[in-house]
């Protein structure tokens, strides 16, 4: 009787979790709750880490059924894996984004494309430790400061490797005010990070609204791996310029948001379970994260100081660091650095034009890669 | 052609960095082009606003 109620016992035991629970588990457990707290105390990127965080816990708690097909935390997944989300996503960042400082400064979207050495950088580097090709394009990609363009990447490059470089990506991101102004400092004296920008002129509604169109038509046209991401960024952006559909631009830019960014961080989350994300590659990914980030900050800066070189009218070489994308972040530390030195020096907008062309460098690199390897 | 290797990581960085430069140049040339949409005419915002 007695062993019967032990062996009816440990069965019901071996239907639980706790049968497979190991110390991976409880690292990745404490991570989540790092991740939750970060948000709550720091303010860190509150809206993607406190779900990331939630659903890294409860994906490493063995035994739950939610990431299993069935689970919802699955389903939440087939979002990312079959590249809905991130145009998504897009679609919302194009219905709040005013693209007017990009319009107004055309000379300063080169900058989008100077601040993406750091590309390159951890491609190169990813190959040197040995990732394949596909895994080193998708580390690379972190470098472009963009999150739905790594998941994008990523997915299509190397899926295995999306809790990695998901997390490497937003985690610099939401960083960024502490990984950039030492790289900007270093490459540029008081007298260039005071130097102030001239007013820009006013961009026309026919120029805003012109603009997601001719965009959408190059980009389909000129670099289709990547047009399902821009395509939607100019569609959610028209809605906005437009005027008349002002209840979509706000649906867009709010509820479908709020939605998708939901379903997004359960999805990557989700992914982060011990037996896949405990191992070197997470380590060494990390820290090529790190180096891309450096490297294009520098190299947007870099950029900056070879453009005036050759005008006449210097511009802020800071406004090179807000080319590696992760928009307004990026943005927001040049405008910081700069009023350090110069308490009336009011670069944000101007720097938003560098910011929002990074979004473009991004997507014009990823494309060119995927149209190369593929 | 064996595509990895470090050689074409390289090349690979090479020939992205320089056509990133080139198309993103092309979008600022586009930019620069936008204004002469303006000599077509101007848009009544107040009305567009109204009018939905």
């Amino acid at each position: 009787m007695f062993d019967q109620m032990m062996s009816f016992l440990a069965a019901l035991g071996a239907q639980t979790g706790l049968a497979h629970f190991w110390w991976g588990n409880v690292v990745m457990i404490a991570i989540g709750i790092g991740m939750v707290l970060l948000a709550i105390i720091k303010k860190y990127e509150p809206l993607l880490l406190v779900g990331i965080g939630f659903s890294c816990i409860i994906s490493n708690v063995p035994g739950s059924d939610l990431i299993l097909p069935g689970g919802l935390f699955h389903y939440a997944y087939q979002g990312v894996e079959l590249l809905i989300l991130p145009p998504l996503i897009f679609f919302g960042v194009g219905a709040m984004t005013d693209f007017g400082p990009m319009i107004a400064n055309p000379k300063l979207v080169i900058l989008g494309a100077a601040a993406h050495l750091g590309i390159f950088v951890a491609l190169i580097g990813a190959k040197l430790l040995g990732f394949s090709i596909y895994e080193a394009g998708a580390i690379g990609i972190i470098g472009g400061a963009d999150g739905p363009m790594a998941i994008f990447m990523t997915v299509k490059l190397a899926p295995h490797l999306l809790p990695q470089i998901s997390v490497a990506a937003y985690s610099y991101m939401a960083l960024m005010p502490l990984i950039q102004p030492p790289v900007m400092k270093l490459l540029t004296t008081k007298e260039e990070r005071m130097i102030r920008m001239k007013q820009m002129r006013v961009v026309s509604r026919v120029e805003r609204i012109a603009f997601p169109i001719v965009i959408g038509i190059l980009v389909n046209l000129l670099l289709p791996p990547v047009a399902p991401l821009i395509t939607m960024l100019m569609l959610g952006n028209l809605f906005k310029e437009v005027l008349v559909t002002d209840r979509l631009a706000k649906t867009a830019a709010n509820e479908v948001m709020n939605i998708v960014i939901v379903i997004l961080t359960i999805a990557i989350g989700s992914t982060m379970q011990a037996d896949k994300f405990l191992t070197a590659s997470t380590i060494e990914i990390v820290l090529l994260g790190l180096a891309a980030f450096m490297v294009g900050t520098g190299s947007g800066v870099l950029g900056a100081k070879i453009m005036n070189l050759f005008l006449k009218e210097k511009i802020n070489p800071l406004l090179g660091s807000a080319g590696i994308a992760s928009v307004p972040i990026a943005a927001r530390v040049a405008h910081m650095v700069a009023l350090q030195d110069d308490r009336e020096n009011y670069l944000i907008y101007h720097a938003m034009g560098p910011n929002l062309a990074g979004v473009f460098g991004t997507a014009l690199s990823g494309g060119i890669m995927l149209a190369l390897l593929q | 052609m064996n595509k990895d290797t470090v050689t074409f990581a390289i090349m690979l960085s090479v020939i992205d960095f320089f056509l990133s430069m080139v198309m993103i140049s092309g979008i600022g040339a586009v930019l620069y082009l936008l204004p002469y949409l303006n000599r077509l005419g101007k848009l009544d915002e107040e009305s567009m606003r109204r009018g939905h």
